[in-house]
This record gives structure tokens, sequence and C-alpha cells, in this order.
């Protein structure tokens, strides 16, 4: 560093001006902080609607209607079902797995099973594997829109009507996918707040 | 009380004494003390807790943590091994969260860069000094809660937070139902408020408050560097902070951010973890890379080689920090063209890195370097940070880190940019001003000695880490397959050795204290040009009443 | 170029087996290895080959910078050289500096692009087995058109182990997976209460197991032999307790096996979570 000593005119403290300016970077600076706090507390609804919207995660979609082309190129579907800790169900698919062609539309089967002497109910979440289909797998009708009760050793069927869109097969990574998973994890509702907690932890499920 | 701190600004040549002077300070000189003598004792606790850790990690089998289990916690003879076994994660879990938050943060940004932006910068003082007495407090604060989190039920039976530092839920929420992670988060908000309330004042000051003629591009590197790292923290910081608020609100109030029971995903708390995680790890090197840049100067006795792209370099480095978290989680079920981008955006981080590297070998290059301990410290900062550097470019292929990833290469990879990286980096940071802020000398032997011993333990501790982490012994294991004994007995032998290393470096300043020799104003000669060499040793309690100009930068 | 660096790298070898360091073995490390456990499958294999050419890579540039800061210690010390120059800018090696690097990071980016692409494409599968990560044990599902047994696997505790030689210490369990070789197999990982991740060295996968969430990953075990692996995501006090083995035998191995298995743990799945065993009474719609 090149110094000369300053002039007597630059002694601090800092002119009333330049505080100023101080409280005006700082509040800038604030405002940075509070912007991305937000942005921190909108993230599960901006990520929720962002993979619904790409179907990233292996996120699904949603359609109202089978799409009017079918295509010659077919596709595996398999299917996969979970029941989470506290929520004393049996759940299961009618098949391991399909084959279908691509914009075919498909209704399959799943059998949920409450075995315990009370009425319980759940709801289901869901992803395919691999992700990159997630944003070509369409339901139509599904058991997962909305929460399941069961009376007490109640058992049911529920369908699920969906198709795979033949637009699969334009996309660059999409187009290598044989095989499709569909999988369901049937949560309790109403969950406690702690759930594990109230189960216990290291307690082996049932 | 009151009266002391508030007249200070009016009466300027009052000091404080005693505990007043510190408690009340608003002076950046003592609040720099403070933090940097804070960063020590928490480093000395962060340091007793992994070498519990390697001592358990000597031999296979669960030795030492059962004991500690019963002394610590109360557990009983039967459950003192499952206690044990919580009480290791616990003991990684705060090993982490010291060594970063209370350790090497405070000792460079709220340390070093407290004692010495302001002057470096030619400002009599930091531009809030109020908010930065507050900014230290509230660490002893949450210092406090952390070490409290220990003592209470964490998972049922057993007390502490045991989830890794990343504090990843399920485990975090309903893994561990107790009030333990209540207090380690509330203790995680209060270093985050503080951090943030540092890097406002750090900006401000940086922007704001510069001597006449003291630009931007005439700035000595550890301003660039700590007025990155200051973005960088009010960028990341709230974003950890809004993070773990939703963490504390679905183990208590019912929410389900980040449980799949309601909607919500796991997966999101890493994005949100890793976006503030990674910009993070360059919150810790960026300043070491300021003071390294002045070290390896001032011995070379020639200006910094290339000084916009250093500066820019470190822009660069923090601009592209925020976009290559996900390369934390290329296992969780990222897609193909995600891990694609996120493998590309960690590669280009190299090159910014690698001028770095290159610039400070240039700079010393054609010089007249006199190997004294800051510099000593500092080239071996260089080689070993470049050990860390490469292994992280393993690390960022997502193909590669297919096998690699949760195992002790991973933490052999940061703990060679850290501990021996950053670690370094604080010390030569520390023998090179420590007769600037205290007046007096360490005898050079002293640290000369304290690198050898610290080069020779770090590398025998960190190096074998690379094996077991090929082998594939996986990272936060109280116990591992016996085959991992070799490797695993020598880097706990080097931990031993490094632990040595800082008793014999408090020893060094003990004995300096003593000693009482006289630095001078500057003790290191003609390569020393930023302006803390121009004041006395120590600077005056309130330095430039009359602003320095600047004229010109020799780079 | 290859040719090269294997006689290098056979030479490393036998020096390192002088030196009495093990070298690696397959599905297990051993003791004083220094490299990846054996590769038994072709995506480990790939693994095996990109990371020595980063090891290579990585090696020469740490040597290059030594190098240049030994050179520097020796004929710029003030001893040898006491007057400093001046110069602070050399455009031409900033430049190459800055290029070099980026060129090196793009010959990374081939290969590395390459095994990407081949891990994260499935190809089409022989069997599907599902891996389900508990506190703290795994759980093991073969799908209903690759065998339907469904049964847990334990660790087994010093007690149980009768023979160290073949049941080593934390990684050696109660049911192991068993499995053909040469088969692709799909592994679809999920957990049931925390954050665990499946993990086989020895044939190249690694996965989370994320509640709520199925993922999935693939390999095909091109050699006999037990494959061993340990969780790998932070799940609590037993995270270091509850490993994976796989055992890869022959096609007729794996046929006798599976019978066996599906009386052997037809009492589990029955009282199972799920009871695969029952199938719906009715059978309704068939996919269109």
């Amino acid at each position: 560093m090149m110094v000369e000593k300053g002039s007597p005119q630059q002694m601090s403290p800092r002119t009333a001006r330049q505080r100023r300016n101080d409280r005006l970077v700082a509040g800038l600076v604030v405002g940075v902080v509070s912007a991305m706090l937000g942005l921190t507390f909108a993230s599960a609804e901006l990520y929720d609607l962002f993979c619904r919207a790409t179907g990233y995660n292996g996120t699904t979609r949603v359609a109202g209607a089978a799409p009017k082309t079918v295509s010659d190129r077919t596709v595996k579907v398999r299917f996969d079902a979970n029941v989470a800790p506290g929520l004393p169900w049996r759940f299961e698919a009618e098949h391991a797995e399909i084959e279908l062609k691509l914009g075919e539309t498909a209704e399959v089967y799943y059998t949920i099973r409450n075995v315990s002497g009370r009425d319980t109910a759940g709801i289901a979440s869901y992803n395919v594997q691999p992700e990159i289909a997630g944003s070509f797998f369409n339901k139509i009708q599904c058991f997962c829109f909305t929460e399941q009760t069961l009376k007490a050793g109640e058992s049911r069927q529920e369908p699920v009507v969906f198709f795979v869109d033949p637009a699969m097969l334009a996309d660059v990574d999409a187009q290598r996918v044989r095989t499709i998973t569909l999988s369901y994890t049937f949560n309790p509702v109403k969950a406690p707040v702690k759930p594990l907690a109230a189960v216990g932890t290291g307690v082996k499920l049932e | 009380m009151a009266t002391a701190a508030s007249h200070a600004d009016d009466h300027a040549h009052e000091m404080p004494h005693g505990w007043r002077r510190y408690m009340y300070s608003t002076n950046h000189k003592d609040i720099g003390m403070l933090y940097l003598w804070f960063a020590l004792m928490a480093g000395i606790v962060g340091g007793l807790l992994s070498v519990a850790m390697r001592l358990e990690l000597q031999e296979p089998g669960i030795q030492y943590f059962n004991g500690l289990a019963q002394i610590l916690q109360g557990a009983s003879p039967e459950t003192a091994v499952d206690v044990g076994k919580h009480l290791y994660n616990v003991f990684i879990t705060a090993h982490g969260l010291i060594m970063i938050f209370f350790m090497v943060m405070p000792a460079l940004i709220g340390g070093f860069g407290n004692w010495f932006i302001p002057i470096m910068i030619g400002a009599p003082d930091m531009a809030f000094p109020r908010m930065n007495n507050i900014s230290f407090w509230l660490l002893p604060v949450s210092f406090t809660l952390l070490i409290l989190s220990m003592f209470v039920e964490g998972p049922p039976g057993a007390n502490g937070v045991g989830g890794g530092w990343t504090i990843y839920p399920p485990l975090s929420t309903s893994g561990q139902p107790g009030p333990a992670m209540d207090f380690a988060i509330l203790g995680l908000h209060l270093a985050g408020a503080s951090s943030i309330l540092g890097a406002i004042n750090f900006i401000t000051t940086i922007l704001n408050m510069r001597a006449p003629g003291m630009t931007m591009h005439r700035m000595p590197l550890f301003a660039w560097a700590v007025l990155v790292t200051a973005f960088l923290l009010v960028l990341s910081l709230p974003v950890l902070a809004g993070a773990i608020t939703m963490l504390l609100t679905d183990r208590n109030f019912g929410t389900t951010f980040f449980a799949p029971a309601g909607g919500g995903d796991p997966i999101l708390f890493q994005h949100l973890f890793w976006f503030f995680g990674h910009p993070e790890v360059y919150i810790l090197i960026l300043p070491a890379f300021g003071i390294i840049s002045h070290i390896v100067s001032t011995f070379s006795k020639k200006p910094v080689f290339g000084y916009l792209g250093m500066a820019y370099a470190m822009v660069a480095i923090g601009v592209v920090g925020f976009v290559v978290w996900a390369h934390h989680m290329y296992n969780s079920g990222l897609s193909l063209a995600t891990q694609q981008f996120f493998v590309a955006a960690t590669m280009v981080i190299a090159v910014p890195t690698g001028v770095k590297i290159f610039s400070w070998i240039a700079t010393m290059w054609g010089g007249s370097i006199e190997f004294k301990a800051p510099m000593v410290w500092a080239v071996g900062f260089i080689f070993l940070f470049t050990v860390g550097g490469v292994t992280g470019v393993v690390l960022a292929n997502a193909g590669v880190d297919r096998t690699l990833h949760g195992t002790y290469y991973v933490i052999a990879h940061f703990h060679y940019v850290l501990s021996l990286g950053a670690v370094f980096a604080i010390f030569a940071g520390w023998y090179y001003w420590f007769p600037k802020m205290t007046g007096y000398v360490i005898p050079n032997w002293i640290g000369v000695t304290h690198f050898w011993i610290s080069f020779v333990g770090a590398n025998i501790l960190f190096f074998p880490q690379h094996f077991l982490g090929l082998a594939g012994m996986p990272r936060r294991y109280v116990d591992y397959p016996d085959s991992y004994a070799y490797w695993n007995k020598i880097s706990s032998y080097g931990s031993y050795i490094f632990a040595f290393g800082v008793v014999f470096f408090l020893a060094g300043v003990v004995y300096a204290y003593r000693r009482k020799e006289l630095a001078g104003n500057n003790p290191w000669g003609e390569g020393a040009t930023t302006l803390e060499w121009t004041l006395t040793s120590p600077p005056p309690f309130h330095q430039f009443e009359t602003l320095p100009r600047i004229t010109g930068a020799n780079h | 170029m290859t040719r090269g660096l294997k006689t290098f790298g056979l030479a490393a070898a036998s020096l390192l087996a002088m030196t009495g360091l093990a070298l690696a073995d397959y599905g297990i490390g051993e003791p004083g290895q220094i490299g990846l456990q054996a590769a038994a499958s072709p995506i480990a294999a790939e693994i095996h080959w990109f990371h020595d050419l980063l090891v290579w890579l990585i090696t020469a540039i740490t040597v290059f910078v030594l190098a240049l800061l030994v050179i520097v210690m020796v004929r710029f010390n003030s001893k040898s050289n006491p007057v400093p120059s001046k110069t602070t800018h050399n455009a031409a090696i900033e430049v190459a500096w800055t290029l070099i690097p980026v060129l090196i990071l793009v010959i990374i980016a081939v290969p590395s692009f390459r095994l990407l692409k081949n891990q994260l494409t499935i190809p089409p599968a022989d069997i599907t087995i599902k891996a389900v990560g508990n506190q703290w044990f795994w759980g093991y599902e073969y799908a209903k058109d690759t065998g339907n047994i469904r049964f847990d696997s334990y660790m087994l505790t010093d007690a149980d182990r009768k023979d160290p030689a073949t049941q080593p210490r934390l990684l050696a369990v109660d049911n192991e997976v068993v499995l053909p070789i040469n088969k692709t197999v799909r592994v679809q990982v999920t957990a049931n209460d925390v954050l665990h991740s499946f993990v086989i060295p020895s044939l190249g996968v690694r996965m989370d197991a994320v509640p709520g969430r199925l993922n999935e990953t693939w390999f095909k075990a091109t050699r006999e032999g037990i494959y061993y692996g340990q969780c790998s995501e932070l799940c609590g006090k037993d995270h270091a307790f509850m490993p994976i083995a796989f055992r890869i035998v022959s096609d007729a191995k794996y046929a006798e096996w599976l019978a066996g298995a599906q009386k052997k743990f037809a009492a589990v799945s029955d009282d199972s979570r799920v009871a695969v065993n029952q199938s719906p009474a009715a059978k309704t719609a068939e996919t269109k």
C-alpha cells in the first residue's frame, strides 16, 4: 500500500450522511436475508409445484382423459406397495408387472386390508422410478388422490387408471426407459406429532 | 454500566477496564480477541471429542464409549453399550458443529476478520460496533445450548443429538423425539443469527468505510475474501435458518414439510441443507485463502501475483458455489440429467481454485522467500489444500461417488481442505498476526516445530482414511469390520500426534506472553505492506483517528 | 496409454505386495488394503477403470504442484535469491493455468458422463428385488414374478457366529440374499423409518433408502461369491450394525435356494407387513 497521512477533515467519528449510507447498505442486506428466508419457507410449496409441473422426483401427472394416439412401442409397468409404520394395514398390488402400449389406458387394482380391530385411515404417497418417467406417467383415477378409511378388519380393492404418454419417445433420456415402477406408501392419517415415539424407536414393526 | 458502552463513542480515548472492557466492548480489536479466544476454547472441546472418537476407533470393537456413557450419561452397565453407540453419534455431531460454527468461523471471520478488516481498509472500527458486540455474545449462548443438548434426551433412553451435523430428517424428527434436537436447533439459530449480523457488519464496513483512495481494486485480498464470504453468509444462512425452523415445527407443531406421511419430502431438507451447506464450506475456506495470499506475499517480498485474478477467482468460487449443492446427494435418487448438471458445475469450481494455487506459487516465484513460521504454515497449506482439492475432483464425478460417498474417503477429503486447509490457515494467520495483536513475539522455532508436529500428525491421521474409504469403510461408524483395523490404528496414532501439536501450540502461546519480547511495528520487514504494519503493535485502542490516504497499490 | 498404465499398475502392485500390504479382495475389505474392493460387476469394473484414471491424473497434478513448490523453495529462498523480482502479471501464463485445467476437466468429463449414464440406465432386468431399510436391519422382498418371498436380515452377534472365517464380524447376517450369477438384478430401495443407504462396493451399487419413496439401481454379478455391504446413511445407534450380504450362486443353486426359501419364509411372509401370499379373491379388471 502506498499511504500518506490524511488531512484532519477526515477525522472520525463518521458524519450523519455516512451513517445514513451505512444504514442503507445494512438495510439492503437485511432485505436479502429476509428474501432468502421467505424463499426457504416457500420452498416446500415451490418444490411441490416444481415436481408436479416437471415430473421431477418421479412425481406423476394427473390427466382428465386418455390420449388420442397410441404407439406400437410397449413399456412394462411394475407395481410396488408399502405401508408406513403406525398403520396396521396390508397393502398389495394385483400384478407384479404388466406390459402395455404407450398411450394405452390400463386399470389395475391394489388391495388394502385393515388387520387391526379398530377403524383406521390412511393416505398414500407415491412416486415412479425411473424418475425421468414421472412426467410421462399420467393417472386418470387413483385411490391416492383421497384419504382412505377402513373399518376394523375391512378389505377393499382400489383401482388405478393410468396411461404412459407416447411423448416419452421424443425425450432423449426417457425414450430408453423400458420398465417403470409405480410405488405407493400408505401413511397413517392424523399422524401423531412424533409418530415413531408413539410406536417406540427400534421396535420391530408388527 | 450502560454509560461505559454508550459513551465509548463520545469519549474515544476512554478505555473501560476489567471485564467491562470485553463484556460491553464495541471495539473491533477487543471483539476480535474475544472471538479468537472463544474459537480456541471451542477448538479444544471439538478436538477432545475427535480424540475420543479416534481412541474408540483405534481397535475394532467398542472399548471406550460404553464407559463414557456410564460416566457422562449415567447409563447402567446393562445399557452402557447401547447408550455408548448413541453417544458416539453425539460426539461426531458435536465435533462437526463445533468445529464449523464455533471454531473455524469465529476464528477466521469473527477473529481475524474483526481484527484486521477495519485496519486493512483504513477504517477506525466496524460500521456497527454495538451490533458487533451482539454478534459475538450470541455465540457463547449458542454454544451453551449445543453443549446442553448433549445432556438432555434425544432418542428414547439416551441423551444428546446423534443425527450428524447434517441433521437429516426423519432421524432428526421422528427418530429423536427428545428435546436434545430442539436445543441444538435453537443453538444453530443463534449461531446463524450471530453470523448474519456479523456479515451485515462486514459488508457495510467494506463497502462504506474504506479510507480515501482505497478503491475496491486496491483493497487487500483478505478484505475481498471476507466480503465474498459475507455475501455467501447472507445468502445461505437464512436457508439453513428456514430449514431448521421447518424441522422444529415438524417436530413440535405437527407440520409435515419433511414427513412423507403428510405429503412432505425428506429429500427437500437435503436440498435446503446443502444449498446452505455447500456455500458454507467456501465460507470456511475463502478467508483462509485471503490470509494465505498476504503471508505468501509478505515472506516472498513480492506483491501478490495476478491480484485481480485472485480477487475474482474468489468471487467465481462464491457464485458457482451456489449451484453445486446436489453433489452431496448423488445417491438420494436424482435423475441422470440432474446428476450430469451437478457433476459439470462442481468440476468447474476446480478452475478458479487452480488459479489461486498457481497464483500463490507464482507469487513465490522470483521472490526472496524467508521461511518464517507463518510462511512454513502457508506453504504447507498450499500443498495440503491441493491434495484435498484433487480428491474433491474425484468425488465430483457422480459415477465414482457411487462407490466413495459416505465413506472415509469423504472424511479424508474434507479434512484435507478444512482441517489441513482452514485450520492450517488459522495457525498461519495466528503466527503472522500474533505480534501485531499482542505486541509480543512468538519465537520462530515454536511456530516451525508446531508446524512439523501438525504436518506429520495430520497426514498420518487423514491420509490412511483415503484407503479406508476406498476399501469401503462407511463414515459415522463406532465399530468396523476387522479388516479395516490396520489403517484405523495408524490414523488414530496420527490424531494423538496432531493433538500433541495443539498442546505444544498452547504452551508456545503461554511462553510468548510470559517472555514479553516486543515485536515492534513490523516484525516481517519490507514484504509486509498492508496497513496494519504501519501501526504500533498492538495497535492503539482507536486507530486512524486521522484517516490514511491511499495513493496506490503495488500490485 | 491404457497398457502403459496397466504395466505401471502391475509394477506398483508388486511393490505393494512386497511391502506386505494386501490387495483388494471381492466383497469385503482386506487388512491394509489401499484400493477399491475388487470389481464383480461390469459397473464396478467401469468405476475401477475410471477411478484409476482419476488417480493417475490427480497424482500427476499433486506431484506437479509439489515440484513447483520445491523448485520455488530451493531457487527463491532468501539465501539463493536475495533480491526479489517485482513481476506481478504474465497474461500468457494466467490464460494457460485457466485453460489447461479446463481441458483436463473435459478429458475427465467424457468417461465420467458415460459411466453415469451406464449406472442410471437400467437394462431390462431378469430379477427384481426390494431392499427395505429399518432401524436396524434390512428387509428383502423378491417380487411376485421372481420368487415371491420376503424376509428380514439381521447381523449375527458374536454369540451367533459359529465360524469366524466364513462369518466375519459385523458383516455376517442370519439371512443372506441369494441371487444367480450373470443376471441383471434390479434393486429397489426404500425405508420404513429413517434414511438408510444400501451399498455393496464390489457390485458398484449405492442407493439411499428414503421413507415414502422408491429408489432403484441395478447390478449384474459376474462372479460367484459372497458380497458384503454396510448401511451408509446415519440411522441411529445401530447404524454400524445392519450389514448387507448378497450371495451370488449358479442358476441351479439359486433355484434350489429359492425353493427352500419359499418354504422357510412362508410363515414369515404370512405374518409380515404385507400379506403377499393372500391373493385377492376377486380378480376383476384385466389390463384393458
